[in-house]
């Protein structure tokens, strides 16, 4: 990559406006966070594909994945990818709805190696799993915890706590 | 050696007052052979200390501070920080334990030479503080190995730490060749010290330095 950190001239709303049109009817509910942020929605079956899409964009690739936090909102989980452009120095956070009985999303740790330890850190705490992931193992609790301590209906184990 | 008689004279009486090291009189008890040996052997143990690093969240931050030039924790024999627990006498767990580490914990302590001791250093290691009602949390690392000093705050002040390192150095001293049924006669005054000491082995299993250290 020659490309350096704002080697793109572009404003927000033009990142914003060429997003929506490269992925229409792909990325939903686009707005802007001022001053670097964009915001959008994605269907959890297109995720893998626009994730490759999003990654070899050209000009304005995403190719860095920052972080993958996971949020239970009660009704349904979901995902947040926060993705960062190198050459356009611009934002995209990327919201991915998981429904709660099925927590099923596919990984997208072939495009973003760092997504690699973030899935299985949502999968530790929110158990969210993560399809075609290469090694999805708890990552910060013990591997025979029971339950996934950051959701909303998590209820504790006696059995979690040995040395009580 | 010791400090004689003679050169106790010369000193200051403020400074004479406060030194502690055993005078050639103290050696002359009626049970000569095993009053020396503790004599010499404590003296030397509690002014030897090796901790072992065992830094796990902010108190490692003090407990580093305390190594370093302006609390220099050499002046109390018990600077020489180790990172292998063989080569260690006492644990200074400083920070939170969690369920994750606890198990590696025990380990490391079965590992250190005995005799040993641990001290809990803030918060967190004595009781969970303010992690306490965490899902991942051990409440004390007193559920894990036997602890000998409690040091409160949060985190504790390096000089807290000294404090802590002192009561131990004491309790140190209180160890013994002698079989613990003959213990309670040797000094009434320290009993409640010796007491302690010997309630903890027991809890534990008989895990703990005393045993290994009767003939």
């Amino acid at each position: 990559m020659s490309l350096q950190v704002g080697d793109i001239e572009i404003g927000l709303a033009e990142f914003a406006a060429r997003l929506e049109e490269r992925f229409a009817g792909e990325l939903t509910d686009v707005a802007l966070q001022p001053p670097v942020t964009v915001v959008a929605r994605l269907a959890r079956e297109k995720l893998a594909e626009v994730a490759r899409r999003l990654h070899d964009l050209d000009e304005t690739p995403l190719d860095c994945l920052n972080l993958i936090s996971s949020v239970d909102n009660v009704g349904s989980l979901e995902c947040v990818y926060h993705l960062y452009s190198f050459p356009a120095n611009l934002y995209l956070e990327l919201h991915v709805e998981v429904p709660r009985g099925t927590p099923v999303v596919d990984t997208v740790s072939d495009v973003w190696p760092a997504a690699d330890w973030h899935e299985r850190e949502a999968w530790d705490m929110m158990g969210i799993r993560f399809r075609g992931h290469p090694d999805l193992r708890r990552i910060l609790l013990k591997d025979d915890w029971i339950g996934h301590p950051l959701r909303k209906d998590y209820v504790d184990d006696v059995r979690n706590h040995p040395y009580v | 050696m010791a400090l004689t008689d003679e050169v106790r004279r010369r000193l200051p009486e403020s400074i004479a007052a406060r030194l502690s090291y055993p005078k050639l009189s103290d050696f002359e008890r009626p049970n000569v052979i095993t009053t020396t040996a503790d004599l010499v052997f404590n003296w030397a143990r509690s002014h030897s200390v090796f901790p072992f690093q065992y830094g796990l969240a902010c108190c490692a931050i003090e407990m580093l501070s305390s190594g370093f030039a302006r609390f220099d924790i050499a002046r109390y024999g018990m600077e020489v920080f180790r990172p292998t627990p063989r080569q260690c006498d006492l644990m200074i767990v400083a920070g939170t334990v969690n369920e994750r580490m606890a198990p590696v914990l025990h380990r490391l302590y079965e590992q250190m030479a005995e005799p040993k001791w641990v001290i809990s250093m803030g918060a967190c290691a004595t009781s969970g503080g303010p992690f306490y009602d965490g899902y991942n949390v051990v409440n004390g690392v007193d559920k894990v190995v036997p602890v000998d000093v409690y040091i409160p705050g949060c985190p504790p002040r390096p000089e807290a730490l000294f404090d802590g390192m002192l009561q131990l150095q004491r309790k140190i001293q209180q160890l013994t060749f002698a079989p613990p049924e003959h213990v309670e006669q040797l000094d009434a005054a320290d009993a409640p010290w010796r007491a302690s000491a010997i309630g903890q082995r027991a809890r534990f299993g008989g895990r703990v330095s005393r045993k290994r250290l009767t003939p």
